[in-house]
This record gives C-alpha cells, structure tokens and sequence, in this order.
C-alpha cells in the first residue's frame, strides 16, 4: 500500500520548504521537494548602481547576509576585471571563515544534533559516568561531572514543568534514537555551550563588519576598513589581537567538542552511511583567495559526475570558464513562464503559479543544473572535490576524521561512505576543522602583510559604456553561491543569484532528473509515517534555508492591547 | 550588553515587512537613548535572536504582523501571549520564530522578563523598497508606543529631531554612498 505524507508543517506567508513523499513497503518511492513563496527580490535591483548592490544582497535572507554581500561586490569586480588588494583580500577571507564557523556551529548543535539526540533520556544519565565519557574523547575543560548535572538539571527542568517549550514538537521516543543517556546527555551539555562560542566567532565578523547582522566594511575594488597601527580608531595591532583571542577560543571549541562529538555521534548511527545518498554529482568553487588577481586558494574547488573521484575536474579561478558556460536554469516543473534552460546571464523570472502539481507544476525554486546535471552542492562536495585532488588541508582533517569514526563505530568508514545522509554532517565538521587552520593563517597573513608597510584596502571601479557581465561566486557554508549580474552603462540591467538551497533544493528538470533532497529521500525505510524522523535527519542534512525571505510575526495568542491608527 | 533591547526585524527588500527596520531608522535618526538602550536593526534574524536576548532585562520588538487587522492595525502583544505559542516542527532549521527564541533563551541562560511586540499590520507583502501608505501612517503612533514603553522601563530618551523627515538608504532612489571615500 502506498502512502502519501507532506511535511508542510509552517502556513505563514513566507515561503517555506514543503517535502512530499510516497511510502511503499515502508521505505520513500517517490519524493518532491517545493518550495512555497517566491522570491523574485532580485527585480529590485534593476535600474540600480552595482557598487551598492551587495547593501541590498545582503537583505536576501536573514542566516546569510554575508555571503550575498560577498558574492554581490565580486560579481561586479568580475565584470570590471578589477583586482582588489591583499589586505581586502585576507580582510574578506577572515569575515568569511568566521561567519563559517560560526554558522557550522549552529547548525551542528542548535538545528540538528536534536535530530540524533533524546533529550527525554537524559534525566537518567549518570553525569558522572557522561563526564567520564567525555574526558576520554578530549581534553576540554569543560566536561566536569558539575557541568554536565547542570545540563541534565534543566532538562530535568523542562520536564518538571510540564511544558516542553523549545522540545515541545521533537521526536522522542522514537525508534531510531539509539544514543544512551550518557551520550545523549553530553551533546546536550555541549549544544549549551555552543551557543557561547558561534557568538565569539560572529563577534570577530562584527569587528571587522562594523556590524552583524549585515555588514558594513565592503566595497566594490575592495574593503573599507582603514589600516593604521597607530590610530585608535582604523584597524590596528589591538583590535588585530583582540580577534586572534576571540578565533583561539572558537578554534579550541571546534577540534575539542565539535570534532569529537560529530565524530562519536557517527560512529554510534554508522547505518546512516547507506542512506541519503542522491544525487552523486558535486560541485564546488574555489574560495579564500591568496592573492589580488584570485589566481592561487585556500579552498579548492571543482567538479564531480556520478560518484567518480578519480575523474575530478578543477577550477582553476573562482569563476572558472567551465562554471561561466555551464551552469543553467531550468523551470519545467517551477512556477516559471519558459520552454528551455536558461543561463543566469540571460535568465527571466516570470511567474506561472498553478497548484502544487506533481507531474507539472510544483515549487518556486527553479532548477540550477551544470552541464545539464543536477548537483549536490555544499561541505560535502567541497570536501570530496578537495580529497580527489589531494589538496593536503582537505586529506588532513578527513582522514583523522574517518579514523576517529571507524573507531566508534568498529568498521571502518572511508571517503566513499560520506557520499550519505550521516556524511553530509561528517563534511560539514571536517570543512569546519579545515577552517580553523585557515583561520589562523588568514589572520598571519593580513599581519604580515601590513607588517610589510602595505595599507592599501581598496581600488576604485571605473564603469565603462556599453554592456558588461560578471559572476562573483563564494563557496557559502551551505554550498555554491553565484551571482550574476549585467551592468549597462553604469547601471544593473539584470541580476540574478543562484543560491546553494536552490541547487539542492531544485525540483525535477526537463528530463525528469530529480534534484539532490528529492534523490536523496529516495529508499529511505520509514519506521512510522506519523513520525518522520528519517526524512527530517534527511532533510537537514543539508541544512536548508529557504525561508528567510519574509519575517512576519503572525499571532495565534490573544491580543492585549490595540492601539487603533486614526 | 545594555538592559533594554529595541529590534526592528523584518525584510527591507518586501514592502510592509520592512517597518521593524524602517522604525528602527526614525527611532536612531529622531531620538537619543541613554546608555542602558541598545537599538539595532536586525532584518531577519532567525536564531541568531537568541544571542541578543539572553540577559537582557526587557526587549521590544517591532514587526509586521499577520493577524487579520486593517493594514496600519497595530497591535501590542507581551511576553505571556507570545509564550502561548506551540512552536512547530522544523522542516527548514532557519525557519524564524520569536516564541522560538524565547524559549532558547531561557535554556541557555534568562530570556528578558518584560518582552513587547509592537505588531504592525501589513498590507503588501511583495518585492519592492516602499511601505504601503497605511503602515507609514501608522508609523508615528509605532514610535509613540516604543516611547512609552522606554517609558514605563525608567530609561530616558531626547527628542533629537523630526519624525517626518528621515532618509531610510532602502527607500533611496538615487544612489547610495557606499565606496570608501580615500585610500
């Protein structure tokens, strides 16, 4: 017998991922991913001037402000072939990695550990034992018996009272949580502290920002942060300091509790390996740009077909010949007026909303395809485009962490198994691991760099006449993030941005492929349709974000007050 | 970090949604705050909420709201009728929610005891920088009732300049100066 069960648990007017799947003998036969509102803000930025188009990017969605930011100022240096100096350079590179780290951290422990963790065990965990537990896997200070009954005694809180507030709608009990008490009761504790140290990392984007959310410090040719050693008030050797403290903390975080504890909970929920696969295609582009041209990265990038990591292809620049030619838009199954695939160059967004329309019409996502493929994007291609290449950063962190999971788990788990649900978290730490060395080097480089006597931060854009295009990609936490824009005497003719959920998130295309949350979904064994626990481990995964375009408040308690407009 | 958090949250870039930020802009061009109010624009903030409230003794939030109202409509909800709200499962982990933060908030350490949303109705919610004349008629009452709140919360404030003429950079039709001025 077959089952139908859509997971569209939010009717607000923003727009939200919807999950659809078919269950037959108790695993997904058939799945569609939509999503529920479109978008389109990009229309208003035609007319505009493309050296303030990263101010409104950065509105696009509320978790990656940073990245659009980011990707926007580069999509327009592309277009004018205009350097931007070292300094900007490693500047940009350290916002970035530390708005990663933060947002890795976050996704980690506050979005998704609950997914593997039940909470409702942990009042009977011994915290001694837990302790115990977790001062064999690291040397952290703060994996005392104390700190861990702390953490149990508010649970024990939330229990007590009755109300399960932030817990009220997770899966407890449910047949696939498999962690014992003590285990579950150390991520617990860790899930608390957490919260401490993605805030140190998102302070050292605010100090070189000006501000977070929604940085302040960019320009089109560069940055606009004033280096002086000596004046108070520019970014100077204390400020300077005052990051590195702020990175060591998150560094130590990351390599004694994020790493051990991923690494432990995989080990636990080996099984997981085998499921989630989907789409074996990976793309991923280059990012931290070492010099002023962007010719040499800290990050690799490339591309990969159907699993093959032996026949990786790489990207020599950010915006590489092949990524320029190659990716388009498909909007067969999107709410979208067109007949064939389109480059984001030449891309339209007319909208055609029917219902939701299994065979026809579905989502507001349109489906981004490479060579005509879909691609998995995120930590998970990045990492394996890296480890194809023996880029040595990538092959450092991936092997120590395989070989602390192969130990948890009694197997050993190699490169090939992260190609899975329960890899995509793996990729996600080992990126993270990766870049608290680069967050170390980056920040040695822009010292050594001012060091030298060089403050410059920025060139200026020059607009010639007539038309011209560029992409400015970033390689964003959750993926490959492309904007695109053509600028036509000095003003924005067309922009669009192809964004990692959209990769991911894409429905079939034209030729019926399925994008990677539907593939992955696919054969998935289902212990309770009432209780889709697998889809949504599934699902987060790739840590979606598609719902951050709109932000109404809407109320279903009573109102207290009104006070009436005259 | 200061005992009273004001918020504007809301998207700029989709009409009505972006009164929060937008009140936000005529609180800090029009008004001066003592050292314990903290002001901030925070567009839409999804989890990174929590950050900012865990500590702090009260918070007023301003949004748009979607609650049936006339757009302009706006309606003041505490603490205690934002906490009624059950939050749902979580298919896409960004999704925003207040109640959210709240109750994270109080795991991770205090969330504030005072909590005001100062809701607006809304009337247009679609891509683009202007707010529909309703909600910007309804702006001055906003202020008023962040005012009276700061108010009733003992912080003082000083009437700086007039409300009515504020430059909002997303409403902006020329161009916005953005580049670094001299290198």
């Amino acid at each position: 017998m077959t089952k139908r069960i859509t997971i569209d648990p939010i009717t607000r007017i923003e727009g939200h991922l919807r999950v659809d799947v078919e269950i037959a003998n108790g695993q997904v036969s058939d799945s569609w991913a939509s999503c529920t509102m479109w978008r389109g803000i990009e229309k208003i930025l035609e007319g505009r001037d493309p050296r303030e188009a990263w101010l409104f990017t950065q509105r696009f969605c509320g978790v990656c402000t940073t990245v659009h930011a980011m990707a926007s100022v580069r999509a327009v240096e592309d277009a004018l072939k205009l350097e931007v100096p070292p300094n900007a350079q490693y500047i940009r590179n350290l916002i970035l990695i530390n708005h990663a780290l933060h947002d890795h951290i976050v996704h980690f422990y506050q979005l998704s550990a609950l997914d593997w963790v039940d909470v409702l065990t942990i009042p009977k965990a011994d915290p001694a034992k837990t302790s115990a537990l977790a001062e064999s896997l690291s040397p952290w200070t703060r994996n005392s018996k104390n700190e861990m009954k702390a953490a149990q005694d508010k649970v024990k809180g939330v229990a007590a009272s009755g109300q399960f507030g932030i817990f009220a709608n997770g899966y407890w009990g449910h047949p696939q949580m498999k962690l014992s008490p003590e285990v579950n009761l150390l991520a617990f504790a860790h899930y608390l502290q957490a919260l401490e140290y993605q805030r140190k990392a998102n302070q050292v984007v605010g100090m070189l920002g000006s501000k977070t959310p929604h940085i302040q410090n960019l320009a089109v040719g560069g940055v606009a942060n004033a280096i002086n050693l000596d004046n108070q008030a520019t970014l100077n050797m204390d400020r300077l300091e005052g990051m590195r403290v702020l990175m060591s903390e998150v560094i130590n975080f990351v390599r004694n509790v994020y790493v051990p504890d991923a690494c432990a909970i995989a080990g636990f929920y080996a099984d997981w390996f085998k499921i989630g696969k989907g789409v074996n295609n990976y793309l991923a582009v280059p990012d931290l740009p070492l010099d002023s041209k962007g010719t040499q990265f800290d990050l690799p990038g490339g591309y990969i077909f159907d699993g093959n990591l032996a026949g990786v292809n790489r990207f020599k620049t950010a915006a590489d010949q092949a990524f320029r030619d190659g990716v388009t838009e498909d909007v067969t199954h999107s709410y979208y007026e067109g007949d064939k695939p389109l480059h984001p160059w030449k891309g339209e967004t007319v909208p055609d909303f029917t219902d939701f329309q299994a065979d026809k019409k579905y989502s507001w996502v349109k489906s981004p395809r490479f060579q005509g493929r879909p691609m998995q994007v995120g930590p998970l291609a990045q990492i394996l485009v890296g480890y194809a290449q023996g880029d040595p950063l990538t092959r450092k962190w991936t092997d120590a962490a395989l070989e602390k999971i192969s130990a948890v788990a009694g197997r050993k788990i190699t490169v090939d198994d992260l190609q899975s649900t329960l890899g995509r978290h793996v990729a996600r730490v080992i990126r993270t691991a990766m870049l608290t060395d680069l967050a170390d080097k980056q920040w040695q480089l822009l010292v050594n760099n001012i060091a030298k006597g060089d403050t410059a931060i920025y060139n200026q854009p020059q607009f010639p006449s007539g038309e011209i295009e560029g992409v400015g990609t970033h390689e964003a936490p959750r993926g490959v993030l492309s904007h695109w824009v053509v600028v036509k005497d000095g003003k924005i003719k067309n922009y669009q941005a192809v964004v990692p959920s959209t990769w991911n998130g894409s429905p079939r295309d034209k030729d019926g492929a399925r994008g990677p949350y539907e593939a992955s979904l696919m054969y998935t064994p289902i212990a309770n349709a009432e209780l889709p626990l697998e889809i949504i481990r599934t699902v987060h995964s790739f840590d979606p974000c598609m719902a951050c375009a709109c932000h109404t408040f809407d109320p279903s308690g009573e109102q207290i007050a009104k006070v009436k407009v005259l | 970090m200061s005992r009273v958090l004001i918020a504007g949250v809301g998207n700029v870039l989709l009409g009505d949604d972006g009164i929060g930020p937008y009140i936000v802009n005529v609180l800090n061009a029009c008004y001066s705050f003592g050292p314990n109010v903290e002001i901030e624009d925070f567009g839409t903030p999804a989890l990174d909420f929590i950050d900012n409230m865990v500590g702090r003794d009260a918070l007023i939030v301003i949004d748009s709201v979607d609650n049936g109202e006339p757009p302009g409509t706006i309606t003041l909800y505490r603490k205690s009728d934002i906490m009624r709200i059950t939050p749902s499962v979580r298919m896409d982990p960004h999704s925003p929610a207040l109640v959210e933060s709240l109750m994270a908030a109080d795991l991770f350490g205090s969330s504030p005891a005072e909590v005001l949303l100062v809701g607006i109705s809304g009337e247009c919610y679609n891509a683009g920088c202007e707010l529909s004349p309703a909600v910007k008629n309804a702006l001055k009452n906003a202020v008023k009732v962040v005012l009276d709140e700061l108010r009733r919360l003992n912080e003082p404030y000083s009437v700086e300049s007039n409300t009515s003429v504020v430059d909002v950079w997303w409403s902006r039709k020329d161009q916005i100066p953005v580049q670094p001025s001299s290198n």
